[in-house]
């Protein structure tokens, strides 16, 4: 039971990454109908300017103090990830609007290239380390419940709760500025809204721009652990069968979407691994997604897909 | 109609065409609207009246054609800009965002005269939260103007027909435009909306002094309410002028006749 218990929790924690990393996704999806392939390429994007930008600060400025050298790293590299999405907006989507969703599909696949390709040139393609001063050591948990506690590991702990923490910003941000309530309204009728005055470039940037912090933040939680690397894009795309999961227009499908992918990775790998090999934990989400969309094709909160006539 | 005047031409369309690959749901179309006043577009179904309006606020753009707005040309208008113009509109099919409640569809009309900008409602005081409450002011306003105090907070796609119409009404009068261009504004209504919506209209022309470009089927309703009435038929115009005029112009009762309605 306790073994089940911290196998659980491991999951839900690993999962709220990827229910933040869902959120940047389907917040571009709503408020664009862009199925952005380049979420992965953004994490691994943001993770490299992290890494070379904490690397490198110091050489610049001549400071000796790893906070500092991290908050402005981490500064500089929300300023990277704004100059993408204004870069991704001026040279790609505004001159797709109204284009076929495959087409716009297509787009983000070079967009994916294109940061790839960038980020090795710019920033290597080497493995860089994050160092932010995560706790590495496991602690002990519930031992007065169960015999010899459950074990939980700290850094899982302590990413999932800054994860949560800015994806329940994220939320109150969206449910009570006009910012928000303007990204809804681009999000329910783009014709309605830019007639009675929302700029939909705009909220497109801010969107991407919202992705970017999300992308970054994931970037440096999966960096400092796995180091900041060309896999980290694979590691993101999983957040994909998690917006199928979740639905790809629902925010809370999103996080719950995550939580379920990052448990049942977790389940399976420890109760399941055994029995069909090592590895399950990269196809499991993929599978799931795909069985669940056999049943219920707009996923757990989508919104059935009428077409307008 | 009391003591409004109508003043300069304000909206002065010349020459449009649009087609829609071999469909040409507008041929050559011109018409001016003046300042203050309600200008009707009549006709019978698919005559190209929707699409006219579309072609006003810059969501269709025509092939031909020129759109002298207060002077200025504006051939490159899109919607946004349109607003920016101070051009709002109703949808013929209602279009409010579904999932937000009157209140807030009303809010987001005000979007244009916010000015707080990103950073300082991510922060969430001071002058982002003094500007809200600024503008839930004006729209609290326009709400009890419309008479829907009572469906304030509920969400839009729960209300019946004519009261979404309502708010979408709303909507367009919490940008306070100068032109407010409304697509059939009373489909679908029954006898007591429909006067309480011509009522809306003729009050927000007078005391607001909104031009009112105006789409109705109905010509009993439009020739009580508008001061001029331009009327197509299957894209092309086939009558201008007062409501008398119009009524008495052969063509247009032929084609009220021949149509089956
Ligand atoms: N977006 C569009 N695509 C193709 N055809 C259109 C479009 N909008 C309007 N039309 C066509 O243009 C003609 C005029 O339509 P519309 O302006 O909606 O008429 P009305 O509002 O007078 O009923 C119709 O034949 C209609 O099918
Ligand atoms: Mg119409």
């Amino acid at each position: 039971m306790a073994f089940f218990l911290e196998t659980l929790l491991g999951g839900l924690m690993s999962g709220m990454l990827y229910s933040l990393v869902a959120l940047g996704f389907v917040l571009i999806f709503k408020a664009s109908g862009v199925f952005n392939f380049a979420q992965g390429a953004m994490v691994l994007f943001a993770a490299l300017s992290m890494a070379r930008f904490s690397e490198w600060i110091p050489q610049w400025l001549g400071i000796d103090n790893l906070f500092m050298a991290n908050v402005l790293a981490f500064a500089v590299s929300i300023l990277v990830m704004f100059a993408v999405a204004w870069l991704v907006e001026r040279l790609v989507l505004r001159h797709l609007v109204n284009q076929e969703g495959a087409t716009l599909l297509m787009a983000t696949l070079g967009i994916a290239y294109v940061l790839d390709g960038v980020g090795q040139t710019v920033f290597g393609s080497g493995i860089y380390k994050i160092d932010v001063g995560m706790p590495k050591e496991p602690v002990m948990m519930l031992e007065s419940v169960f015999e010899g506690g459950i074990l939980i590991n700290k850094e899982d702990f302590v990413a999932a709760f800054i994860s949560a923490l800015l994806v329940v910003a994220l939320s109150i941000f969206f449910q009570k500025t006009s910012t928000g309530r303007a990204l809804r309204a681009v999000a329910d009728d783009h014709q309605a809204a830019q007639s009675i005055g929302i700029p939909l470039n705009r909220i497109w940037v801010i969107v991407w721009c919202v992705a970017g912090i999300t992308a970054l933040v994931a970037g440096v939680i999966w960096g400092s652990k796995l180091g900041a690397q060309f896999s980290l894009s694979t590691v993101a795309l999983r957040a994909l069968p998690v917006v199928i999961l979740g639905g790809l227009t629902s925010v809370p499908g999103a996080i719950i979407g995550g939580l379920i992918i990052g448990v049942g990775e977790k389940l399976s790998e420890v109760y399941l691994g055994p029995y069909v090999g090592g590895g399950i934990e990269i196809w499991f989400a993929y599978m799931l997604a795909l069985v669940f969309l056999l049943f219920r094709p707009q996923g757990l909160f989508g919104e059935k897909i009428i077409d307008r006539v | 109609m009391s003591g409004r005047k109508i003043g300069e031409v304000i909206l002065d369309l010349k020459n449009i065409s649009l087609s829609f690959g071999g469909v040409k749901a507008l041929q050559n179309i011109s018409f001016d609207v003046r300042e203050h006043e309600i200008r009707a577009i009549i006709g019978p179904n698919g005559a190209g009246k929707s699409s006219m309006l579309n072609v006003i606020n810059g969501v269709y753009r025509p092939q031909e054609g020129d759109i002298i707005l207060r002077g200025v040309h504006h051939a490159n208008m899109d919607s946004y800009g349109a607003a920016k113009a101070g051009l709002a509109r109703t949808f013929q099919n209602i279009a409010l965002f579904k999932g937000m409640s009157v209140l807030d569809n009303i809010m987001t009309g005000r979007n244009l005269k916010m000015k707080a900008n990103m950073l300082q409602q991510a922060i969430w005081f001071g002058v982002a939260q003094r500007e809200e409450l600024a503008h839930r002011l004006k729209v609290e306003e326009i709400i009890d103007f419309l008479e829907i105090q009572h469906i304030r907070k509920t969400p839009v796609g729960r209300l019946p027909y004519g009261l979404q119409k309502r708010v979408d009404l709303a909507r367009a009068l919490a940008m306070e435009p100068q032109i407010l261009l409304l697509d059939e504004p009373m489909a679908g209504m029954n006898v007591e909306e429909k006067q309480d919506m011509c009522r809306f209209i003729l009050d927000v022309n007078d005391q607001f002094g909104t031009t009112v470009v105006l789409i109705e089927h109905d010509m009993g309703v439009v020739m009580d309410i508008s001061d001029r009435v331009v009327v197509l038929d299957y894209g092309k115009k086939i009558g201008d002028g007062t409501p008398d005029e119009v009524r008495a112009n052969p063509d247009v009762i032929s084609a009220y006749l021949g149509a089956s309605h």
